[in-house]
């Protein structure tokens, strides 16, 4: 049944058709089992409409569409992170240990996407409850989970992460030195770090995670988990 | 220095940008034999057989240590389709969709898959997903997979791809309205190794999911289109009339707001019409779907803002219009504009003046020069 809904709206064969009046209007509900691209100097259409579906919803109770009209196949959605395991190493007081990772994300057949990223919990000590809290940046201009600022303070401590790259909202992360601490799992909502209206074609973002620890931090492995999120447009 | 016991061998990673740095130094004094005429040092390594063979082996064994494979290899990278259903189905009935999920890793993946509602989109079509609510209707998904279940881990081979067969049943006596969720497959972790230190990441893909519970295929709509508003081009507004020149390319933009139960899907077009209605220019809207209660900009075929780029020829009033049509209901909303050559009369008026001022000043220096005696 998917096979045949889909044919209908993605057929490939809409020459016979075509309109070329320049003063030709249409009336979207009317035409029947038709699709495809319509262009003349004077106008451009992509459209896919027919009345079918009404019969094919009567008899069978449903109808499935997968995929985006405007989009004839359907390509997956692909997202990829080039390293899994942050491992900070041995951290000098006063001195920010820095690691990177890279996101990239191709669309297929969507219209657009978001990846957005939220952490378990702040760095945390494996066999008790101190933490490395999430950074709030520099004093002068404190940064929040939707909010990147100046982190170029070695006196200021906690954990934050900066993005550049494609799809990324260049007026939040404006340059390297601007972080962000992550939203917390159950607490916060995930903060959106990538994002476009549109294809992307292996849009690409590197991730820096900073972490900068102050002289009386306690002794410990510290831990804990950043999710990142993949979710197409609708 | 603070020590959390961090290894020493980490950060090895072709991305791992170490700010501490501090390279163990091992210096053997005994291999530094000689110095180059140039004054370079150059090492000679006469170590006996034993000692080189353990040398050897040390390095071997600190290279594995440090540098294990799978650590560094550590990546994520999944796709899955369709990237989204659209589904209007009866109450009493039942459908399942095929997503097909590729783990285009080298190694096994192991990954879970889950029902995750939404309610709300941005004006762009990005659901906000919530992960703690869990609505009753979520039993109406499951997955028609012999040994996968939502919820329940499930591996998926390296460079191989799994099929999740969604299926869909809605109870008889279900309430008519609209189901949004997210298929969201996500790396499965349990909890962290108490030996694992620093950020360990996750990663989650999704498909959205828009499900129309009705016994009718078009159930009523409520669409409003917004005002259509000039982005560029040189305009100037009196009244409720844009004074536009004709020469100079425009751009418009809009939006539809869904005040409807149902999701709504924005087929239709943009059109400019001079007199008598007669459609001068016509442009496919991008047909996307607007959910209920939300907004969402109307782009063009090609995703951009509508353009128009009149000519000289068109002069008076026109009309912008947007029209959204579905099988049960019909939106519209328009502006007016008057196109004149405004910069080309902006043009004349100044070439005017200046050789009106030039022609003045000639015949006030040609009475200079001929003075009556």
């Amino acid at each position: 049944m998917t096979t045949i809904v889909f044919t209908l709206y993605f057929h490939p064969q809409v020459y016979a058709d075509n309109l070329f009046s320049p003063s030709f209007e249409i009336d979207m509900g009317t035409i029947n089992i038709t699709g495809g691209n319509k262009t003349s100097a004077t106008y451009r259409l992509s459209d896919t409409v027919g009345q079918t579906a009404q019969g094919q919803f009567n008899s069978s109770g449903y109808i499935i569409k997968a995929g985006f009209q405007y989009v004839r196949e359907l390509t997956p959605f692909t997202f990829t992170i080039s390293n899994l395991d942050l491992n900070y190493g041995s951290l000098v007081p006063g001195t920010p240990s820095l690691l990177t990772n890279i996101l990239t994300v191709t669309t297929g057949s969507a219209y657009g996407y978001t990846v957005k990223v939220l952490e378990d919990h702040p760095l945390r000590i494996s066999n008790g409850s101190t933490t490395i809290a999430d950074t709030s940046c520099n004093l002068a201009s404190a940064c929040t989970q939707t909010d990147a600022t100046v982190w170029d303070d070695n006196t200021r401590y906690g954990f934050g992460y900066n993005i550049q790259g494609t799809d990324v909202d260049t007026a939040d992360f404006v340059d390297n030195t601007y972080f962000r601490p992550f939203p917390i799992q159950d607490i916060d909502s995930p903060a959106t770090v990538m994002s476009r209206s549109g294809i992307a074609t292996a849009s690409a973002a590197t991730v820096t995670y900073k972490i900068n620890i102050a002289g009386s931090q306690a002794t410990g492995t510290y831990q804990n988990n950043i999710q990142y999120i993949a979710i197409p447009s609708f | 220095m603070t020590s959390l016991h961090y290894r020493h061998c980490e950060s090895q990673s072709a991305e791992a940008i170490p700010a501490i740095t501090g390279t163990p130094k091992l210096l053997l004094k005994s291999q530094y034999r000689r110095f180059t005429p140039s004054g370079i040092s150059e090492p000679q390594f006469e170590v006996p057989k034993f000692a080189m063979t353990i040398l050897l082996l040390i390095i071997f064994l600190t290279s594995v240590i440090c540098h294990p494979p799978s650590a560094s290899a550590s990546s994520y990278g999944v796709s899955l389709t369709p990237p989204l259903l659209r589904v209007n189905i009866k109450p009493g009935k039942s459908i399942t969709q095929v997503f097909t999920i590729s783990n285009l890793n080298n190694e096994d993946k192991l990954l879970v898959a889950r029902i995750v509602p939404f309610t709300q989109s941005d004006d762009r079509g990005n659901p906000s997903i919530d992960m703690k609510s869990n609505p009753s209707w979520l039993n109406y998904f499951g997955l028609a997979n012999t040994h996968i279940k939502l919820g329940s881990p499930f591996t998926v081979k390296a460079k191989s791809s799994e099929q999740l067969i969604l299926a869909l049943s809605v109870p008889a006596n279900a309430i008519l309205r609209d189901l949004y969720s997210t298929l969201l497959i996500s790396t499965y972790s349990n909890i962290s190794s108490p030996k694992f230190q620093g950020s360990q990441v996750s990663a989650a893909i999704g498909a959205n999911l828009l499900v129309t519970l009705h016994s009718d295929i078009n159930p009523p709509t409520i669409l409003k289109i917004s005002s259509i508003l000039p982005n560029t081009g040189a305009f100037f507004k009196v009244g409720n009339i844009y004074f536009v020149d004709n020469i100079t390319p425009l751009s418009f933009s809009t939006s539809v707001k869904n005040e409807g139960n149902f999701t709504s899907e924005t087929k239709g077009i943009f059109k400019v019409t001079g007199q008598n209605n007669t459609p001068t220019y016509l442009e496919g809207i991008l047909p996307v779907y607007v959910i209920s209660n939300t907004q969402r900009i109307l782009l063009n075929s090609e995703g951009r803002n509508f353009s128009f780029s009149p000519n000289l020829s068109q002069i008076g009033f026109y009309k912008i219009i947007v029209q959204i049509n579905s099988e049960n209901s019909h939106t519209e909303n328009s502006i007016d504009i008057f196109f004149f050559p405004f910069k080309i009369m902006a043009g004349l008026i100044f070439a005017s003046i200046f050789l009106t001022v030039i022609l003045r000043t000639n015949k006030t220096q040609k009475i200079e020069y001929f003075p009556i005696e």
